[in-house]
């Protein structure tokens, strides 16, 4: 009943919040109790008015004045196409790995050995490889978020019961059909979970690729403002990231119910 | 639609009426690890004709449900052949239907969309596959539910949509792989009344697995009983009841007990 009352009215929009804005008070707390200097942890009014300098001011007023739309820019397309690489390769290879034997016989040793290599070792050979700039970045991103998106397409396309297919089969469904009747549909919540997940270490390698040698990005941004020791750029920048990546995440979870049926009423 | 038949005796049916489905000698053997092979099913042969509602009943493990997939099409036979209508018959498809034990509806669709199924890609104008669909949704009582997904309907409503979404397709056999097993004993009576019901009024000819003697005994023509594994035909038993059958009456119940008895004697 408490639950109910809780999941029905709008006081339960507040709850996602609740943690956030503790966290807020807690950091407000400490500023203005001087437990922290202002060059280990910005007071809250100077962040936003670096915040809102850096979305909304004008070019050139500051060093990072009005840049947000910019960096905002480049990172997205590198996350999009990054992300989207990962999608093509990954949920087709998923999907007939953890239907196939052979194909998984295949992929497996390779693909959970380069799982266990850090993220970060990849950077050198990629800077190498691609050189500086927006290859480098995708690379990255691509490469990270394969891992998810195809492991949960095989995990999701293998506990698909053999009684749906053979019950498709029995209607007259063959195979190529059945897989977009009913193979995909009954993996459904593993593949957005799987998309979930891609996309969320997609922001987190996006920042790595941008760590070295791009002029714009918010992961450049943060590396910046680390140089010239601007730490409220790097929590503003972090926020950003943070919030944009929510976004992004229920973007993808209400694109994902608006195209799919199955992923509007089993997931 | 099938023209409706008119109701023939049971008798009539085992004589007079075409073989539908003819099978013959096959046994079915599994790999076991490493210890070479178990015979679960050894020389069945049997013949259904138009019509005719054949039990196949044995206990668990006897291999009827192996049968049943032979049948269907989804496990080839090690040995033997299976006939429809004279046609050596092969990959599954909606000549022959099944109506599992479990679950097998598309969770992802209602159940509307689940009987609508078998139909995409028939030639058919939208409207006549409407037409058709809400028929056997009221068919089987549904008319209701027909927006409602699978996991809010309860087992016994699930089982009579996985009855329309293969009865809309007009099997020339339909296999049940003990449907109503999991069903509370209320809800399994009503089921086996629709199920009679759709069958004097349709003629299908059915195969029905069970190990229920009781059900056997109210819905059969002919009962194969099974031996114990490896599954052979161990009897064929004519059920001469007239219908409809009620489970109260004397006869019914000692035909049961001279089946159960026979089933203890294996």
């Amino acid at each position: 009943m408490i639950r109910r009352i809780f999941l029905t009215t709008p006081s339960h929009r507040l709850l996602n919040w609740l943690i956030p804005g503790l966290f807020f008070l807690a950091w407000l707390g400490v500023c203005e109790i001087g437990l922290a200097p202002p060059y280990l942890l910005p007071h809250p009014k100077d962040v936003l008015a670096t915040a809102s300098s850096y979305l909304f001011g004008d070019a050139g007023q500051t060093a990072y004045a009005g840049r947000f739309f910019e960096d905002l820019m480049a990172s997205g397309t590198r996350v999009l196409l990054g992300f989207g690489l990962a999608v093509i390769a990954g949920i087709p290879l998923g999907v007939l790995s953890g239907r196939l034997a052979l194909v998984n016989r295949l992929l497996s040793t390779t693909i959970n050995a380069l799982r266990a290599v850090p993220g970060i070792s990849w950077l050198p050979l990629a800077m190498v490889w691609f050189g500086i700039g927006i290859k480098t970045t995708v690379f990255l991103v691509a490469l990270a978020a394969f891992f998810p998106v195809y492991l949960n397409a095989e995990a999701g396309a293998r506990q698909v019961s053999p009684t749906l297919l053979q019950a498709g089969a029995m209607m007259g469904v063959r195979r190529l059909r059945g897989t977009f009747a009913i193979l995909l549909p009954a993996a459904m919540p593993n593949i957005i979970t799987g998309l979930r997940l891609g996309m969320g270490i997609s922001w987190a390698y996006l920042v790595l690729g941008e760590l070295t040698g791009v002029p714009n990005g918010l992961g450049a941004l943060i590396m910046d403002a680390r140089m010239l020791g601007r730490i409220d750029i790097i929590v503003v920048g972090i926020i950003l990231i943070a919030l944009i990546g929510r976004l992004c995440d229920v973007g993808l979870h209400q694109v994902l119910r608006l195209s799919f049926k199955s992923a509007r009423r089993i997931s | 639609m099938k023209p409706r038949l008119e109701i023939v005796s049971a008798e009539k049916r085992s004589t007079t009426l075409p073989v539908v489905l003819d099978v013959e000698h096959v046994s079915k053997r599994f790999a076991v690890n490493g210890s070479g092979e178990i015979s679960v099913l050894e020389d069945i042969g049997f013949t259904v004709r138009r019509g005719e509602f054949i039990c196949i009943l044995g206990r668990s493990g006897c291999g009827k449900s192996t049968l049943l997939k032979i049948l269907a099409g989804f496990t080839p036979p090690s040995a033997g052949t299976v006939r429809l209508n004279g046609k050596p018959a092969g990959r599954p498809g909606p000549d022959r239907c099944v109506v599992f034990q479990e679950d097998a509806l598309f969770a992802w669709l209602t159940v509307r969309e689940n009987i609508a199924f078998g139909l995409r890609g028939r030639a058919m104008t939208r409207l006549e596959k409407e037409r058709k669909v809400a028929r056997f949704l009221s068919l089987v009582g549904l008319t209701d539910f027909a927006d409602y997904l699978p996991a809010e309907i309860s087992g016994g409503m699930k089982q009579r949509v996985s009855l329309a979404r293969v009865l809309i397709l007009q099997p020339e056999i339909l296999l049940m792989d003990e449907p109503f097993a999991a069903l509370d004993a209320q809800t399994r009576e009503e089921m086996q009344d629709l199920l009679l019901r759709l069958w004097s009024e349709m003629s299908h000819t059915i195969v029905f697995v069970t190990h229920d003697v009781g059900e056997a005994a109210l819905l059969a023509d002919r009962v194969l009983l099974f031996d114990r594994a490896p599954g052979r035909i161990k009897e064929e038993i004519r059920i001469a009841l007239a219908r409809p059958r009620q489970k109260v009456e004397d006869d019914y119940y000692a035909l049961c007990r001279s089946i159960t008895a026979k089933i203890k004697a294996l």
